[in-house]
């Protein structure tokens, strides 16, 4: 049954692929907007072997994880400081609650506003969506930890600093990382809709200036680029997960 | 027993000076009351609770649940003030921990290591970390743990679980040892094998342990008295003496004609209080 399962998730989209292509030689789609796998991968594989895709990747990366720890960093210490400390998390909470839903892609022409069409401003973006999902995640992880651990904290003789250290962090931990894996989600998300609007390069301006020339293959190339990038940075994140958590029961 | 004699070493070669010593009295509760406020009320968890516990017995504490025993346990590990009276509690080595709490829940921490739960205690203390693992791994040894030193808690078994908070309490060396029903949740084959472990490893110690249970045969078999306590609010019923031999084997001691006897008497002054539990229980 396993075995099955495993040669029908291998299959299932190698046959989708045959499919889109059978149908796009039959005409049975439209190729002008959906193109096929056969002439994505002939314009796919010059833009890569030349280097002009790869740097494109590199500035959406570079501005992605620059972003992200930028988000991440203070929504993490931040996220601690509220779930520890009752009368920090009264002052910030309402203005997070606030704030939070604000789809972050309305304030984009705001930090345009602020902080120019430069690095700056697409890293940012990136940041702010980052930081929320990080902070919540942080603050109610530690808010979380079952109050038995505070006890033997206690009851041990941990100081304030060893219980920070031995119990408030390593018991959010956890949802540290759900909060990391949201935010490189976002980040994606956010990344793209930054370049789309105002860059001079990256996967978002890629695949607008190849909307521009109605070049439907060169807009693929850019979002296999990133479904790439998803795939490498979610694996990433569980392998720093498998490494800073190495107690996590692989079936929790 | 003589192995395990010798392993104890440091902390037995002190302790040995206190056996031959008359023993004095650990802690004294004079009128200790409880009460909760909360939004449904008031609740009189304990009261007017007066008990002298003697330096290294074994005191046993039954009741209906619900009749205060954590909340007296709590107050006896300072996690929890009375409402009323006083605590006191002499120390005759000053430089130990007061006391050490294996607690009735999963309390052990997922994200350490068996080694590094057990040496948690000495870990807050500051002692260094050579010493800290050659204690640690002193007490897996005893705990029959040895093998589970680098696993995680995920990996354990519920058994397996209480045996490392076990460990962990009596690794820090406290001069008072307080157990919170720590066998409850398991299963009657494994909990008999731990209840004899622990004695051995108390019987290696003698220090001053206050054990919480429902099940009267744990209370004859690990006690040297046996508290019960009435139902909620709860106060003290009755004190007995345990006067059954040392050490003891807990599948023999349980045909003793003196054992019968004072199961009879417990369950005499108990049943009376789980039947008053029931009915304010039916009550509402």
């Amino acid at each position: 049954m396993r075995a099955e399962a495993r040669i029908l998730s291998f299959f299932s989209p190698a046959l989708l692929l045959v499919l889109w292509e059978v149908l796009a030689r039959a005409g049975l789609v439209d190729i002008r907007v959906f193109s096929s796998p056969s002439r994505i991968l002939e314009t796919f594989l010059p833009v890569l072997f030349s280097g002009e895709l790869l740097y494109h990747t590199w500035v959406s990366v570079r501005r992605i994880i620059l972003g992200f720890l930028a988000g991440a960093i203070p929504g993490v210490l931040l996220g601690l400081s509220m779930g520890l400390f009752p009368l920090v998390r009264a002052a910030l909470e309402p203005m997070v609650a606030i704030t939070f839903p604000i789809p972050k892609l309305a304030v984009m022409p705001m930090i345009i506003l602020i902080f120019g069409l430069g690095e700056a401003s697409k890293v940012f973006t990136v940041a702010i969506g980052v930081f929320y999902l990080v902070l919540i995640n942080t603050m109610s992880g530690v808010l979380n930890i079952d109050k038995i651990y505070l006890d033997v904290a206690k009851n041990f003789g941990a100081s304030r600093w060893n219980f920070y250290r031995t119990v408030a962090l390593p018991g959010a931990l956890p949802m540290i990382f759900a909060g990391l894996k949201l935010g490189m989600g976002t980040a994606l998300i956010l990344i793209v809709a930054a370049e789309l609007t105002a860059a001079q390069a990256g996967l978002g301006d890629w695949i607008w200036r190849a909307y521009d020339m109605f070049d439907i293959e060169r807009m693929f190339t850019s979002l296999i680029m990133l479904t790439v990038l998803g795939y490498l940075f979610a694996n990433a994140l569980d392998l720093l997960e498998r490494w800073v958590i190495p107690w996590k029961s692989p079936h929790a | 027993m003589e192995i395990a004699a010798r392993l104890i070493g440091a902390h037995a070669q002190a302790r040995g000076k206190a056996k031959v010593q008359p023993n004095g009295e650990a802690i004294v509760l004079t009128g200790i009351s409880k009460t909760f406020t909360g939004r449904s009320g008031t609740v009189v968890a304990l009261e007017d609770i007066n008990l002298t516990i003697q330096e290294g017995e074994f005191l046993c504490i039954v009741g209906p649940s619900g009749c205060g025993k954590t909340t007296l346990l709590r107050i006896l590990a300072g996690l929890e003030k009375p409402t009323s009276g006083q605590v006191e509690i002499r120390v005759r080595e000053p430089g130990k921990p007061v006391n050490s709490m294996v607690f009735q829940e999963q309390s052990i921490f997922p994200w350490y290591t068996v080694k590094e739960n057990v040496a948690y205690g000495l870990a807050m203390r500051g002692v260094s970390r050579a010493r800290r693992e050659e204690i640690a791994e002193h007490y897996l040894k005893i705990t029959g743990l040895s093998k589970f030193a680098n696993a995680y808690p995920h990996q354990l078994s519920g058994g397996m679980k209480q045996r490392v908070s076990v460990a962990r309490a009596f690794a820090n060396d406290p001069s008072i040892l307080l157990m919170d029903e720590p066998f409850g949740s398991l299963d009657e084959q494994t909990r008999v094998i731990l209840q004899q472990e622990l004695l051995r490893i108390w019987e290696g110690t003698r220090k001053t342990a206050v054990f919480i249970t429902h099940s009267i045969d744990e209370a004859l078999g690990l006690g040297d008295r046996v508290l019960v306590m009435t139902a909620r609010p709860g106060r003290v019923k009755a004190v007995l003496e345990v006067d059954l031999p040392r050490p003891r084997d807990l599948t023999l001691i349980r045909s003793r004609p003196r054992f019968l006897e004072l199961f009879d008497t417990i369950w005499f002054y108990l049943r009376e209080e789980v039947m008053k539990a029931k009915a304010s229980e039916l009550q509402g």
